[in-house]
């Protein structure tokens, strides 16, 4: 099963072994001519030197038998332009772009590209995950450090989980604004229940935010 | 009352300058330049956009339009050149692919009605015609041009 | 030819020229000057009605050319040119009198419709004001006059004609900042963004209001993604 992959560098290296190792046939289109040697040296695929959003080494690459075509150029119009004509000229059904810009993952899908990854949306994404696995997250100072907007985690064993609101006696001077549970957002009353796993939205004054953590965690964090 | 008034005589003015069209104009080499400075001597209000300051150089002294810095490819450029009230896009960059690109974002997010790309390479001219995209080939028309001289010729 | 100019000021020459050319058919004279030096030179002349002035320039400021109208020539109207998206000096215009703004690229018929708006202002009259732009208008006019408590009041008037349109809360919205009530600021720029979330400006206004450091907007419906490097 062939897979066209148009760009360069060590992305491109990576990418052709894994699918290498998968039992696809990889075919490399890329621009820089030493690259080109060194990537045809070190692994068992075809490598064409060239421009691939020129319909011609497109064909020659074998686009037409192609089960996908990746563009992972750092150009965001090369890697659209690829795509585009490898599913107009030559009917590839799958096509796979890096963008650089975020915004032009979107742009990408509109315009007919299979798949469109962003770098930056996938990094920025995986920074928030990491950051979700801390109890605490200082979200945002409002007005002038007035007010703290916070987000807490919440997990098995502290004070607050199984409570209501009713129950947990917040100190005033603070407000729990939103309970974020799963992918739904509520925001909360009097007889809600908090529950392992939830993520709160803690606003608070900076006086109040110890006694609140306290109430919530059991502890200052 | 006065603002009735004054928006009669608004409408006037405006039916006046009726002819003249937003047009923005990607890229500011020889053809951008070339058309930023004939679209603006004709009256037309034109935005040129390019990725250096310095490629302005080439605009004439004469030119009254407007001029952004900025990547094109990336859809902030093309919000600052108010792109979204274009009548006309002309997407004229060196590259065919910024082009291509350009094009398609003004037609299919900015919803601009008019958009022509300037395509060098014939082969993929004649992909993205089928795209609905108007495409003007330098190459193409200037080897039209001597085949037909030619064939007078002979 | 009408006997009262208007000046252009913009260290652009295409923007002096596009100016100048959307302005002709209005048929006042129309003035230039290549920075603000220049222009304060040219304040001395009696007929100048109206000035365009761009706020970005080399050597003297745009908003310290304002300052120096608004102290020498208040009965000066001002239209103040701006760069895209830079909407954080706005508050600082309206202190000196100034609340019309245009963003560049403008089309040729947006100033021209502009410096008809804010002309026809002067002729405004207080007594017949029954309609929200009207009351509007009389806002902006006595933002030009420095009345901002006077302007506040028609902004008011606006609204309560009309609760489901953006302009005016986003007008008050300003007033307030002028007035150093940021909270009361803060409440209109949402009451605008809720009236009409298209409306740009106070989307603007709210997120240069509610965010901090530059590190975006504080938005509920996103709250659990704006997390991020801010620890």
């Amino acid at each position: 099963m062939k897979v066209i992959i148009v760009g360069g560098g060590k992305v491109v290296y990576f990418l052709a072994k894994v699918f290498i190792s998968k039992g696809y046939q990889p075919v490399i289109i890329d621009q820089d001519k030493d690259e080109c040697l060194w990537l045809s040296q070190e692994l068992k695929a075809v490598v064409l030197n060239g421009d691939g959003s020129r319909p011609v080494l497109l064909e020659e690459a074998g686009a037409r038998e192609a089960i996908a075509v990746l563009a992972v150029t750092p150009r965001d119009q090369d890697n659209l332009v690829v795509c585009q004509l490898a599913s107009k000229m030559f009917e590839v059904e799958r096509t796979l772009a890096l963008v650089n810009d975020p915004e032009n993952q979107e742009v990408f899908h509109r315009l007919g590209v299979s798949v469109a990854f962003s770098t930056t949306h996938i990094m920025a994404t995986l920074i928030e995950q990491q950051a979700g696995l801390e109890e605490v997250v200082n979200l945002l100072p409002v007005a002038q450090g007035k007010m703290t907007v916070t987000e807490v985690l919440l997990h098995q064993g502290l004070p607050s989980v199984g409570r209501s609101m009713q129950e947990l006696d917040m100190p005033s001077g603070s407000l729990i604004g939103a309970i974020i549970r799963g992918d739904k957002v509520t925001v909360p009353r009097g007889p809600d229940r908090l529950q392992d796993g939830d993520r709160l939205l803690l606003i608070s004054t900076p006086e109040s935010y110890g006694p609140a953590l306290r109430c919530l965690m059991g502890k200052e964090v | 009352m006065g603002i009735c008034r004054q928006t009669t005589k608004r409408r006037q003015v405006n039916r006046v300058m009726a002819k003249s069209l937003f047009i923005v104009v990607v890229g500011c080499g020889r053809l951008g330049s070339l058309l930023a400075n004939g679209l603006s001597g004709q009256g037309h209000s034109v935005v040129v956009i390019d990725r250096r300051a310095e490629a302005f150089d080439d605009l004439s002294a004469e030119f009254s339009g407007f001029k952004v810095v900025g990547d094109a490819v990336e859809s902030e450029t093309l919000r600052k050149a108010r792109a979204a009230d274009a009548d006309c896009l002309i997407a004229a960059a060196e590259e065919d692919n910024v082009n291509l690109m350009v094009a398609q974002v003004a037609k299919d997010v900015f919803q601009v009605k008019w958009v022509i790309a300037r395509v060098a390479e014939p082969a993929r001219e004649l992909a993205y015609r089928q795209l609905n995209i108007e495409t003007v080939s330098p190459t193409s028309l200037a080897g039209d041009y001597v085949l037909r001289s030619l064939a007078q010729d002979k | 030819m009408k006997d009262q100019k208007i000046l252009v000021v913009d260290d652009e020459k295409n923007i002096r020229l596009s100016l100048s050319q959307a302005l002709a058919p209005l048929g006042w004279p129309v003035e230039t000057a290549v920075n603000g030096e220049e222009a304060l030179g040219k304040l001395d002349d009696q007929s100048i009605l109206l000035i365009i002035l761009d706020l970005r320039m080399p050597g003297m400021d745009g908003i310290e050319v304002l300052r120096r109208v608004s102290e020498l020539r208040p009965d000066i109207r001002v239209i103040i040119v701006t760069a895209y998206g830079t909407v954080e000096r706005a508050v600082e215009a309206m202190k000196l009198g100034a609340v019309d703004l245009i963003q560049k690229p403008f089309s040729p018929e947006q100033i021209r419709d502009l410096t008809q708006q804010v002309l026809a202002r002067d002729q405004l009259n207080e007594d017949k004001a029954a309609d929200y732009q009207t009351h509007l208008e009389l806002a902006k006019k006595a933002v030009g006059e420095r009345n901002f408590k006077g302007a506040l009041s028609h902004a008011q008037k606006a609204i309560a004609l009309d609760p489901y349109r953006a302009e005016a809360f986003n007008l008050v919205g300003c007033l307030h900042e002028v007035l150093h009530q940021r909270e009361d600021a803060i409440k209109n720029y949402r009451m605008a963004y809720e009236a009409d979330p298209s409306y740009a400006p106070a989307r603007e206004n709210l997120d240069r209001l509610t965010s901090h450091g530059g590190r975006g907007p504080i938005s509920w419906e996103s709250a659990g993604k704006q997390r991020k490097d801010d620890k």
